[in-house]
């Protein structure tokens, strides 16, 4: 087991390494310097254009560069945002914290659901319900993040007043509010986007669900489990469920990207102050350090992600903690 | 006693196999729900392939960016006009045109490097595989949409075949994990020995004798990877990098009414209604040939 847990780490290292590198790819290749936007502003003189060259270290030769960013993204930097005019690590720092609370409420929230409508298929599969519920799943499987964050947008926010319609805080109120008030307030604001996101990723779980579920059905013991005369409620939830959800921790890492991607664009729409609110800022205001920034973190987001979800599989299959 | 004989012992008469093409074809006319979505698609298609005949305006017209701008639904512009006072109908239905196309082209790039890699890495085996696979985990680690921001802010102002060129580039890590799995696995088989006891070369056996195996997982790679495209194409055209503008696709047409979303809701809502409408027909299709080809392997 700590062998495996070792080499496991060893893999997201250098996954995260060809990321850097991949990265460090990208900005180069792009037509222009990184900081084009500042350095090729016509009002910058040449004098100081080679000033800021040679601050940025970009009139060194590339493998050089390629050492210090690599060795720069080892200690945490990851460069100098121009539209905040703080660091980029600062910057999606205090992002952050606002991305994975939508992402960890989405993400229990959406399990939840979504193992749930898949037993409700399963022990009635074939009928009406199980036909319908899987209508349902498609249709929001089929839906792209950022137009069902318009539609939810649209029709509580403004056709039926409910929700706040952006931000993470009432603006003017929340700093007048007792504690109470506040988490309150917060909890207020988080609910529309938390439920856009959690819409979008149980349609992708209860349908991974019904399936794991539908492919135990099959297997022996729940044949024994029948002939023993337990009722199918029991089957379903003692022996089906406890099988299939193995598959489910494997869920739980893969959709991490889709999650990320999902939050991106609903921190868009609702203006909630995180990371893909503040990438998605900088692509208009050609930020390109923040955008890429986003992109590491991003990433390593992801293989944290996917390598937790290993080491948590296996842990609760017996068959791999043994070894 | 001779009883009679056990059903093992008869060979069976040569029957021609099904072709793996001929197998998910039935499959698709077999389910009610797959031919419905064939049909719909169908039309999608079709509408996009005559655009230039159903379209009532000129998708660029501005015909009075004062007094026609921001109309809502009526009998002269069905899904309204936008704040250029162009007729979204027309939009829409150019969009499904350039939507589509992408969707296609974009996929073909993605299939052909997917299958491609995923062949090379999994018939060489060794080293080579293990370093091809090591960067294919990486790369399967940057989300999409993240990576192709990345790449579209460093390229501001991309033509068409460009965004086409990176949306299929950053398309094809999945399938290419597949074909491996499968080439790794039929590497050996004896077909594939027999071919090399009669002299066939790497390059043949690739082409003749394992890729037609892989018909199914590319079909349904194909079927799923345009669904995926349209999605992505349309999200970054909202987020303002994708298709240019003034071209129409359905991301462009929300871009264009997100300033105002309450007051232009007319401006999301139908050219969504379409997308989603797509997307799930080829998502119906992508699990009809995925039930064919899993029940199969």
């Amino acid at each position: 087991m700590l062998g495996y847990i070792a080499r496991r780490l060893a893999q997201a290292a250098v996954i995260v390494a060809i990321v850097a590198s991949i990265t460090f790819v990208l900005i180069h290749l792009a037509p222009g310097d990184p900081f084009s936007a500042v350095i090729d502003n016509p009002n910058v003189s040449e004098q100081v254009r080679q000033t800021l060259r040679a601050q940025y270290g970009l009139d060194r030769p590339l493998p050089e560069q390629f050492v210090r960013y690599v060795g720069a993204l080892a200690r945490g930097e990851l460069g100098w945002s121009f539209s905040h005019d703080r660091p980029v690590s600062e910057v999606l720092g205090t992002a952050l914290p606002n991305t994975l609370l939508l992402m960890a409420v989405a993400l229990v929230a959406s399990f939840g659901v979504g193992i749930l409508i898949a037993l409700v298929q399963v022990a009635r599969r074939g009928s009406f319900v199980d036909h319908f519920l899987s209508g349902v799943t498609l249709l929001f499987y089929s839906m792209p993040d950022f137009w069902l964050a318009i539609l939810t947008l649209l029709s509580l926010t403004y056709w039926i007043p409910i929700f706040p319609v952006g931000g993470a805080v009432d603006p003017v109120m929340h700093d007048y509010m007792s504690l109470g008030g506040r988490i309150l307030d917060r909890l207020w604001h988080l609910a529309l986007p938390a439920l856009t996101l959690t819409l979008l990723a149980s349609a992708a779980v209860a349908r991974y669900q019904r399936a794991a579920l539908l492919d135990v059905l099959p297997a022996d013991y729940i044949r024994t489990a029948r002939l023993k005369g337990l009722t199918e409620r029991e089957i379903l939830r003692r022996h089906a469920l406890r099988n299939a959800l193995l598959p489910i921790i494997t869920l739980i890492g893969l959709s991490f990207p889709a999650l990320l991607t999902g939050a991106f664009f609903i921190e868009r729409i609702f203006a909630w102050p995180g990371m893909g609110y503040a990438v998605i800022n900088a692509i208009s205001t050609r930020d390109y350090p923040l955008v890429v920034g986003g992109v590491i973190i991003g990433s390593i987001m992801v293989t944290l992600g996917s390598l937790l979800a290993d080491l948590l599989y296996a842990w609760a299959d017996p068959r791999l903690r043994s070894h | 006693m001779p009883g009679p004989i056990p059903d093992s012992a008869v060979t069976s008469p040569a029957r021609p196999r099904e072709s793996p093409l001929g197998r998910s074809v039935r499959a698709i006319l077999r389910k009610r729900s797959s031919r419905v979505a064939l049909v719909v698609l169908g039309v999608i298609v079709l509408v996009g392939l005559t655009a230039p005949l159903l379209a009532p305006y000129d998708p660029a017209a501005q015909p009075d960016i004062v007094g026609l701008k921001n109309q809502p639904p009526s009998l002269a512009h069905p899904f309204g006009t936008d704040p250029y006072s162009r007729d979204v109908l027309s939009r829409v239905i150019y969009g499904a045109r350039l939507s589509l196309m992408i969707g296609v082209l974009a996929t073909i790039v993605s299939l052909t490097i997917g299958v491609g890699y995923g062949a090379i890495s999994g018939y060489l085996g060794g080293m080579v595989d293990s370093i091809m696979m090591r960067l294919l985990d990486a790369l399967l680690s940057i989300p999409r949409l993240l990576l192709l921001l990345g790449v579209l802010v460093a390229w501001p102002h991309l033509s068409i075949g460009a965004l086409v060129l990176f949306l299929g580039l950053t398309g094809w890590f999945g399938l290419s994990r597949i074909v491996r799995g499968q080439v790794l696995a039929l590497k050996h088989a004896e077909f594939v020995t027999a071919a090399q006891a009669l002299g066939a070369s790497r390059r043949r056996i690739l082409v003749r004798h394992l890729l037609p195996n892989l018909v199914s997982p590319i079909a349904v790679a194909a079927t799923l990877g345009v669904a995926h495209v349209i999605v992505l194409e349309a999200g970054l055209s909202f987020l303002g990098i994708g298709v240019p503008q003034p071209l129409a696709s359905w991301g462009n047409i929300i871009q264009d009414g997100a300033d105002q979303v309450a007051r232009l809701w007319w401006m999301s809502l139908f050219p969504g209604l379409l997308m989603v409408l797509t997307v799930m027909t080829l998502n119906i299709l992508g699990e009809a040939l995925r039930d064919v080809y899993e029940r199969h392997s």
